[in-house]
């Protein structure tokens, strides 16, 4: 890590720390907007901070370390996108959308809509592209994911759109590899050390073999997440990141499927209460595995990529990715 | 917590080079053989050798490409070196002669041996000629390796080595062996160990074969009997050996050939199911994609560490224990998908055939899944 990079990283760590022991904070979004977090990704000529890809990377991994109640993530993506269009104030990351668009008109439905209290547009994935829609005569109606967390849905007529260049869904889809990377090491942690508390037959969880290959798996697929959402982050900042994305969000889902199951065994039953925090990050786990883009959707995108390129092609492409 | 520490690789300018390099080398290769290449064998490559293919390679500046050219090598970085290896696995190129030799005896040597066992061995294992094999596993000793009992006991200026070791890969060509045996009499476990650097062709070393149950010769038996030997044949600390032994076995975890030993069959998947395959086929295709890609990006990554100078065991363990876990479960995944004639002939059926047959052993050898399982567990602070 750059020292600029490791300041951003004990800077949101630090903070995202305090918001969760707080959770009724009502200042939150307060302070994450005064240090500037949702500006991360606008450019600096454009008064926000310039981060790279990167630096997103560490910034999301955190947010699902700390299972971060805040919709940063989304609102961070929206302005970089937002940003670059002329569109001020907040913005909101929806889930997709259906509907019709003529010129700069769109009718129709978006869904899973995450952002800050207020914000003005939400960005969408639309027919295999990006659009930014207005939300000023919106009717969101709330909704809760598998997290508890709010995501709406409304129905728009007639709003102001605009079609842009960028791949929200692709960009989205790196920023939830990343947070789910970053929520497996936190429940492995959790883990970790429950087992090393928690006696049974007089002795530590964790002295049974059974109990720790367990947990090796676990830490193996948090590894895989980790590894897999920072090669899409350097892919990024290189330029075209199609297939890292792909590839990353489509393994940090296999890993998140896999970690939740095993946080959740080693734990046993306290794991499965309301009050005990283990379900902070595994059912965020299982939100973010859905959304934007699950498993089936980005194998089979991967998969028909590689097969029209044919066996012959195959490693010379995943080397190309590098070299 | 954070188990894996990620971070960018810098791959090197030379790697597209490189790769050129070897592509155009292993295809000359396959090309003279002909229809007499049995597709089978671009699977698990690094477990066919092929003398006259490694002296190729060693022509081709493309073994010891780390090792000081005092000794015959070329003094490159060990990323190019990597580019070199992925890329022979990848196509399937019969690399195991001097895969031990490359991967490990040679580092060994450059740490511990005498010169003059430098002088006599390395060069020739950077032409291609000279192979190796390391001594471990004992009939008592598997996974428990601090049962070692073979043993080494001092004689005038030397060592008188008795014993045997077995499931010794290659011992039916190699020129050499690194064994572990038990140098301080009265020792228990990893206490009172050495390493020695043992010529294959020193009266009273025995070879036999163990045939393995696809047919194939791969490992031995060796047998030690009075074998005499000069005080020069210790190599390193006298009583380190375990400490010696288990630094060069976590170096040697997350190297490529942990992960792409099934990689001809997804190539042969691809071809035989084409563009137009049903989506449960594709969806497989490119599961087992990103999971390569993931690999591929973790093993490079303690690879970049390595060269640092860092000691990332941990993570080393990670990548063994994931790459053979993903290069094991491929063929059951695609018998699954795939209706295919376990009696056909099509290189598919054998590609697959083999597999299924050899893929058990991918989490036994080099640390079975338990123990490796067992060291992250360690790391993680369980226990």
């Amino acid at each position: 890590m750059s020292e600029e990079q490791t300041m951003l990283a004990e800077m949101a760590d630090g903070l995202f720390g305090e918001l969760a022991s707080a959770p009724d904070d009502a200042g939150a979004w307060q302070k994450l907007e005064e240090v500037g977090l949702a500006d991360l990704l606008v450019a600096e000529d454009a008064g926000g901070f310039g981060g790279g890809w990167d630096d997103a990377r560490v910034v999301f991994r955190l947010a699902g370390y700390h299972g971060l109640a805040e919709p940063l993530v989304e609102a961070a993506l929206a302005r970089h996108i937002g940003s670059r269009h002329e569109y001020k104030g907040y913005g909101a990351l929806a889930g997709g959308a259906a509907g019709t668009l003529e010129e700069d008109s769109f009718t129709g439905d978006l869904h899973s809509i995450s952002g800050p209290e207020g914000a003005s547009y939400a960005v969408t994935p639309y027919e295999g592209g990006t659009l930014i829609i207005d939300l000023a005569a919106a009717d969101i109606s709330k909704g809760t994911a598998i997290s508890g967390e709010t995501r709406g849905s409304a129905r728009v007529e007639g709003a102001r759109a605009l079609q842009t260049g960028d791949d929200v869904l692709a960009l989205a889809a790196f920023a939830r590899a990343a947070q789910i990377a970053g929520a497996l090491d936190a429940a492995l942690s959790r883990s970790v050390e429950y087992v090393n508390e928690r006696k049974q037959f007089g002795r530590p969880l964790a002295k049974f073999q059974a109990v720790q290959q367990n947990l090796a798996t676990f830490a193996c697929e948090a590894a895989a997440a980790n590894c897999a959402a920072i090669g899409a982050a350097q892919a990024l900042d290189r330029g075209n990141a199609s297939f890292e994305i792909a590839a990353a969000k489509l393994r940090a889902n296999m890993a998140a499927g896999t970690g939740a199951s095993i946080a959740h065994q080693v734990h046993g039953a306290i794991g499965f209460t309301e009050e005990y925090p283990l379900h902070k990050l595994t059912r965020r786990l299982w939100t973010w595995r859905s959304e934007m883009g699950g498993d089936a959707h980005w194998s089979q995108l991967l998969g028909a990529r590689v097969l029209a390129r044919g066996a012959d092609n195959f490693w010379p492409d995943m080397t190309a990715l590098t070299d | 917590m954070q188990t894996f520490l990620a971070q960018p690789i810098p791959w090197p300018d030379t790697a597209a080079e490189l790769r050129q390099q070897v592509r155009a080398l292993v295809a000359d290769h396959f090309a003279a053989l002909g229809e007499d290449a049995d597709p089978a064998m671009r699977a698990n490559s690094w477990s066919h050798a092929d003398p006259e293919f490694s002296r190729k390679l060693g022509a081709a500046n493309l073994i010891g490409m780390i090792w000081p050219k005092e000794y015959g090598g070329h003094e490159r970085s060990p990323l190019e070196r990597y580019v070199v290896l992925e890329e022979l696995l990848a196509l399937g190129a019969p690399v195991g002669a001097h895969w031990i030799a490359d991967r490990q005896t040679a580092g060994m040597l450059l740490k511990y041996g005498t010169e003059e066992a430098r002088q006599r061995w390395i060069p020739g294992m950077a032409r291609g000629e000279i192979y190796s094999c390391i001594g471990l596993s004992e009939p008592g000793a598997g996974s428990d390796l601090a049962s070692v009992r073979t043993t080494a006991r001092p004689k005038g200026d030397g060592w008188v080595i008795d014993g045997q070791k077995v499931w010794t890969t290659g011992a039916q060509f190699a020129d050499v062996m690194i064994a572990l045996v038990r140098s301080e009499e009265g020792s228990e476990r990893n206490a009172g160990l050495s390493q020695f650097v043992i010529p294959m062709d020193t009266p009273g070393v025995t070879v036999k074969p163990i045939i393995d149950l696809y047919g194939r010769h791969d490992f031995n038996e060796v047998f030690f009997d009075n074998v005499e030997l000069p005080a020069s044949a210790l190599a390193g600390t006298r009583g380190d050996g375990w400490k010696q032994a288990t630094a060069e076995l976590s170096l040697e975890r997350s190297g490529p050939e942990r992960y792409l030993s099934s990689t001809a069959l997804l190539l042969e998947t691809i071809r035989k199911v084409g563009p137009d395959a049903d989506a449960g086929v594709q969806r497989l295709v490119g599961q087992l994609a990103a999971e390569m890609w993931t690999l591929r990006q973790m093993s490079a990554t303690v690879a970049t560490r390595l060269a640092q100078g860092d000691d990332p065991s941990l993570e080393s363990t990670m990548v063994k224990d994931l790459g053979n876990s993903f290069e094991q479960a491929m063929p059951g995944l695609i018998q699954a998908a795939l209706e295919i004639d376990p009696a056909g002939g099509d290189p598919l059926a054998r590609v697959l055939g083999y597999l299924l047959q050899v893929s058990p052993s991918f989490s036994l050898r080099g640390g079975t899944r338990e123990i490796l399982k067992g060291i992250i567990a360690r790391g993680l602070g369980l226990r």
